[in-house]
């Protein structure tokens, strides 16, 4: 073991001195103009109201073709692909959200009975032990959300004519939940390379709840339904400007110190 | 010490109390607004509207509107450079954001 590692080395040594062009470092000078590939990451946006225009199909075939080659743990590639561009079907899948959602609403969301009822300090206390079964989607974000969506303020898949079902193989390597995170990201991305809009959609979890849709995109074990991507024309230009976010602490470990940017 | 301490993890932050609850906002520059409407088509929060007489119309934020969400395509598809979004999600107790600094554009490194 030891000697094949020592000649390892020697090889590695003997590389990196005579590295031709087809290896050289290719050096980026601080503060360069961001590259191709860093715009269209700034300027991708979740784009939710899409032009009614069908995307040609061999544009989602393009995209998904990217998806193919995305990374996974152990390249177990544990995901299913469902892309679905029938209107009265994705109107079927809204509406199935939705019902649920007006479910779900008013035996969750206290704020919308008066200050001081009853009503109010019962939903909530329901509200708080249900949070600590699920903190992620009852996240204060998704809650309100929740209402808007049974109040029909917002639309679940943005009437877009075509959706991408990601469906997980939960027997994959390691945790494969981040593996389609992963093949989404290829995916979205080759989708703003080709000036379409995308948006993940979360809330695509629910389908797996009814029992003959989930059957009829395949969502039967060990696959189940783990995110969504709609696809379509964005109206107006989301890419037309950066936008700001906040910044991030970043611990930096460098020569035995910590030093904190943001 | 723990980042969040146990008073903190006991509280669950009321969505419509502003004190406990603070959505992402946007300002509107209306002396740059040329009320197309683009971001009010856009915004899918249904927060914004456009207000004014005819032909000088100018997009705002509705208000006591709880329908942001931060996508942000309200500024990114400004024409005029009018929208800009100026704070984020934050929260009291539970989900109190942490390890956040200023809101910035995409900086050069």
């Amino acid at each position: 073991m030891a000697r094949s590692n020592a000649l390892e080395a020697e090889d590695l040594e003997q590389l990196e001195q005579n590295s031709g062009s087809a290896s050289a470092i290719r050096e980026t000078p601080p503060g360069a103009d961001w590259n191709p590939i860093e715009e269209a990451f700034l300027r991708r946006r979740s784009v939710r109201k899409y032009k009614t225009r069908q995307v040609p199909a061999h544009l989602i075939r393009r995209m998904l073709e990217i998806g193919r080659f995305a990374p996974s743990q152990g390249n177990s590639q544990a995901w299913k692909f469902v892309v679905v561009r029938d209107k009265k079907l994705i109107e079927r899948m809204e509406q199935y959200c939705v019902d649920e959602f007006k479910k779900m609403s008013p035996a969750l969301d206290y704020t919308l009975y008066p200050q001081g009822s009853l009503r109010r300090w019962f939903t909530r206390l329901k509200a708080r032990l249900l949070n600590r079964l699920d903190h992620n989607m009852l996240h204060p974000v998704p809650m309100t959300v929740l209402t808007s969506i049974a109040e029909g303020r917002f639309a679940v898949f943005h009437k877009a004519p075509t959706v991408i079902l990601l469906l997980v193989d939960r027997r994959g390597v390691g945790c494969p939940e981040i593996d389609i995170g992963i093949v989404g990201t290829n995916i979205v991305m080759a989708a703003q390379s080709l000036g379409l809009g995308t948006c993940w959609i979360g809330f695509s979890k629910f389908l797996n709840k009814n029992k003959e849709m989930a059957a009829q995109f395949g969502a039967e074990w060990p696959y189940e339904i783990s995110e969504a991507i709609t696809v379509g024309y964005p109206i107006g230009d989301p890419a037309q400007n950066h936008i700001s976010r906040q910044t991030h602490e970043i611990a930096w470990w460098e020569d035995g110190q910590k030093e904190v940017f943001y | 010490m723990a980042l969040l301490n146990f008073a903190q993890r006991q509280h669950l932050p009321i969505w419509d109390d502003p004190r406990e609850s603070i959505y992402h906002d946007v300002v509107i520059d209306t002396q740059a607004c040329d009320g197309c409407k683009l971001c009010v088509v856009v915004c899918p929060g249904n927060a914004l509207e456009l207000v004014g007489e005819k032909g000088a119309k100018k997009s705002r934020v509705k208000d006591g509107q709880r329908g942001c969400i931060s996508c942000n395509n309200c500024q990114a598809i400004c024409s005029h450079h009018a929208i800009e979004a100026r704070q984020y999600y934050d929260f009291a107790g539970y989900y109190k954001q942490m390890g956040l600094g200023e809101f910035s554009p995409p900086r050069r490194f």
